[in-house]
């Protein structure tokens, strides 16, 4: 290859962040912050803030299948349609058509991508949850896998910042098992909500609180200096959100990147492998694929962040083969690509309710109720680890309800109109156990049209999981029963895979000893410690809540320690 | 990213959480065949039918009926672009047999019957599909917080029948309709707050999102 020296020094930065969804766009952030040149390359095309939102403001009656996806879209979308709303028309056109970026299951595997500016902080819950203390520690007390490297009290302060930057709201409940943080207030629950949490309470002593979600419902300075207002109730969130109401990459951690003119956005860039130098025993940047114009383009910088989610980013440094990692860089403790972890959800119940018929409430709460876990905590003890937590919601019914019922005519259509009984849904957020032989491999001659191996996933629920699932399932129907619930419906959806609850996590774990784990504690690459992850790969037990806040305070934690090694010349 | 909230607005899309199965899914090994596609389409004999049974679901009353919301031509678009080809059968067989029932009937097709006439043959109708739906074992499976699943025996009912279909479409279009959203529901486009916990008043509407 050709290569002058201006031209490797045009291609130069002090840092190169892979990825602009939830933890490159908080690398970008804080290494710009900290006075680092910092280029970010993004894989897909660019989307910007409000503008990119192509159909934010559109009315049901503006998208031709009023939001329902059609044949075509199901057959490009073969991934993304199993899980029954990512292909929907409204926000089809953030999330990746898998025809064209297809992948391989040994066993079926779930894998929802969105491959643009943002990624997928601009699809997320934006359910925002601290680790307890017993998440750190679980693995090591109960014999499963390898131990964290840290601890609760290791992020604590980084939960805190992060927490007051991305606006999170919530209500302090006081509970070991869910740690409290820095709050926005709380969005409020409705009326039948409000019931539930009073006799779960009182009959079973289990908490229901609202949702602790990355939305602003009391902006402060360090967020209205942004631009981003107040959540304005719309629930169409993953539209993307014109008033940047709730947290993501081009709301929050890209303008703040940019305001130090430090930040270089390049998209359409594919990174497809680490450079190593041998002699220097570092990474010295990151080889390149342009997505539209195949053009191979090299990149240089002191310090490399991959954030480009926990699948691509494990599998950049499988493709980085070099005489010194035959097996991918810093794969000699061989778990690249395993451990695959996710939650698993599709079980809970539901049912209907009498009374508070002359309740209604107002606006769209873009978020739902909590339950936190319970099982295996405190005194109670199951036939499975570890436990899951609940996420739901009351709503009074609308016409949806007419497509079962017999009828039609005037009064039909009047009754249609008018406001239905109540009803509440409660589903299931389990936690996977780390498993080894849950992984995924890159297949040694199957290419995509970029040259890059194809993932080939090889990743099932296990034995535990199987167990918790019970629960799940019997424990929501008899908290609905304990409400005065009725026509209660208790579900578990046995057909659902590894990879529908889109938290992808574990396939570059964490760890103290190199030979089992990827990296250390400060996220570093153990045998390349000028690599850093801070995505999901990183991920060394998947907890039950929703990860996307610890990947931004491990994030942020890391920034700050790689800035301070640049400082000392340790990298 | 969190299932809850997303597929609550599907449910939002459809009309609030849904009490009533939104999918048809098939016993195992059920073959369905596969979509006509873009070869799919109405007479105008069978547009104007269409149109007219869903104006008898939805009809105008004080607020506009199916006919006003476009309903008719939903229907078409809908069965071409996104059901299958059995489901398409199922429609024409459906329209088919509305006027060999009124033929048989009053001798005469659907269309020149009285109105008092079709609500009679379309009242039989629903009659014949929650028989048809009963004898298929229908049960109602849940997917998720807000997606519920019919589950029928693939071997006794091949794909929703068309009295299923007409309704849920009819309904599906007509309330997310400009006329049907905006005149028969409440639509409240930017609420700007959230209240959880408020009466509600006399004639008010369900929202329309």
């Amino acid at each position: 290859m050709y290569l002058n020296i201006d031209a490797q020094k045009e291609m130069t930065y002090d840092a190169i962040v892979v990825g602009s969804g939830i933890s490159g766009g908080w690398a970008a952030k804080e290494l710009t912050e900290k006075g680092l040149r910092v280029l970010c390359l993004e894989r897909g095309r660019d989307v910007k803030h409000v503008e990119g939102y192509e159909t934010a403001m559109k009315a049901p009656w503006e998208l031709a299948h009023r939001g329902r996806p059609d044949n075509q879209s199901a057959e490009e979308y073969w991934a993304g349609i199993r899980t029954g709303y990512t292909v929907n028309e409204e926000h089809r056109y953030l999330f990746e058509n898998d025809s064209k970026n297809p992948y391989l299951e040994t066993r079926p595997f779930d894998w929802i991508r969105a491959y643009h500016t943002g990624g997928r902080s601009l699809l997320w819950g934006r359910q925002s949850y601290r680790w307890n203390e017993e998440d750190f520690m679980a693995n090591a007390k109960e014999g499963i896998s390898i131990d964290w490297p840290i601890r609760y009290k290791d992020l604590a302060p980084w939960y805190d910042y992060v927490e007051r930057f991305a606006g999170i709201s919530g209500s302090k409940d006081g509970l070991d098992v869910l740690p409290d943080g820095q709050f926005q207030p709380a969005m409020e629950l409705n009326c039948l909500e409000k019931h539930v949490k009073s006799e779960v309470m009182r009959k079973m002593g289990r908490t229901l609180t609202i949702g602790r979600v990355a939305h602003l419902t009391k902006p402060q300075s360090i967020h209205t200096a942004l631009g981003r207002a107040a959540c304005q109730y719309r629930n169409m969130c993953m539209r993307g959100c014109p008033f940047g109401a709730y947290f993501s990459t081009q709301a929050a951690t890209l303008p703040a990147a940019m305001k130090t003119k430090r930040l270089t956005l390049a998209n359409n860039k594919i990174v497809s492998e680490v450079l190593y130098d041998e002699k220097k025993g570092r990474a010295t940047g990151v080889r390149t694929i342009d997505q539209n114009t195949l053009e191979v383009k090299d990149y240089y910088a002191k310090i490399i962040f991959l954030n480009a989610s926990a699948i691509p980013s494990a599998s950049i440094l499988m493709n980085s083969k070099s005489s010194r990692f035959p097996n991918g860089l810093g794969n000699e403790s061989d778990q690249l690509g395993r451990n695959i972890m996710d939650h698993h959800l599709g079980v809970g119940a539901s049912g209907t309710y009498d009374g508070f018929e002359d309740q209604y409430y107002f606006g769209r709460r873009a978020n739902g109720v909590y339950i936190p876990r319970y099982r295996n905590w405190g005194k109670d003890k199951r036939d499975y680890v570890r436990g899951f937590g609940y996420q739901g919601g009351a709503s009074r019914s609308s016409w949806g309800r007419g497509v079962g019922m017999e009828g039609f005519g005037a009064a039909f259509k009047e009754e249609m109109t008018e406001v239905g009984g109540w009803n509440m849904g409660i589903g299931g957020f389990g936690e996977v156990l780390p498993n080894e032989n849950n992984r995924f491999t890159l297949h040694p001659t199957k290419k995509d049209k970029w040259g890059m191996p194809l993932v080939v996933f090889d990743a099932g629920y296990g034995e535990n999981e199987r167990k918790m699932r019970i629960d799940m399932k019997n424990d929501a129907a008899e908290m609905l029963e304990a409400a005065g619930f009725k026509n209660i419906n208790a579900y578990d959806n046995t057909k659902s895979n590894l990879g529908i609850g889109i938290h992808e996590m574990g396939t570059a774990r964490m760890g103290k000893d190199p030979k089992t784990s990827v990296l250390n504690a400060h996220n570093q690459v153990h045998a390349c410690k000028n690599i850093f992850m801070t995505d999901g790969a990183a991920m060394t037990s998947a907890s039950c809540v929703n990860p996307s806040l610890t990947y931004m305070a491990l994030t942020a934690r890391a920034a700050a320690f790689a800035v301070d090694e640049l400082k000392k010349k340790n990298l | 990213m969190n299932r809850r909230e997303a597929l609550s607005r599907v449910a939002l899309l459809m009309g609030g959480t849904l009490s009533a199965p939104t999918l048809m899914a098939f016993g195992e090994g059920a073959a369905m065949p596969p979509t006509a596609g873009a070869a799919f389409s109405f007479t105008p004999a069978q547009q104007a039918l269409v149109a007219e049974v869903a104006e008898h679901i939805i009809p105008r009353t004080s607020t506009p009926g199916a006919k006003d919301a476009g309903v008719g031509p939903f229907i078409e678009l809908m069965l071409k672009d996104c059901y299958k080809a059995q489901e398409q059968q199922n429609f024409l067989d459906g329209l088919a047999d509305l006027d060999a029932k009124a033929t048989k009937a009053h001798g005469k097709k659907f269309m020149e019957t009285t109105s008092a006439e079709q609500v009679e043959i379309l009242k039989q109708v629903e009659k014949e599909t929650t028989e048809l739906m009963k004898n298929a074992n229908v049960q109602q499976v849940k997917v998720g917080d807000n997606v519920d699943k019919e589950v029928v025996d693939s071997k006794k009912l091949k794909g929703t029948p068309f009295w299923r279909l007409a309704k849920e479409l009819t309904l599906f279009g007509y309330f997310t309709s400009e006329q049907g959203a905006t005149k028969a529901l409440d639509y409240v486009p930017i609420p700007g707050r959230y209240d959880g916990c408020i009466p509600l008043k006399k004639g008010q509407k369900a929202y329309a999102l």
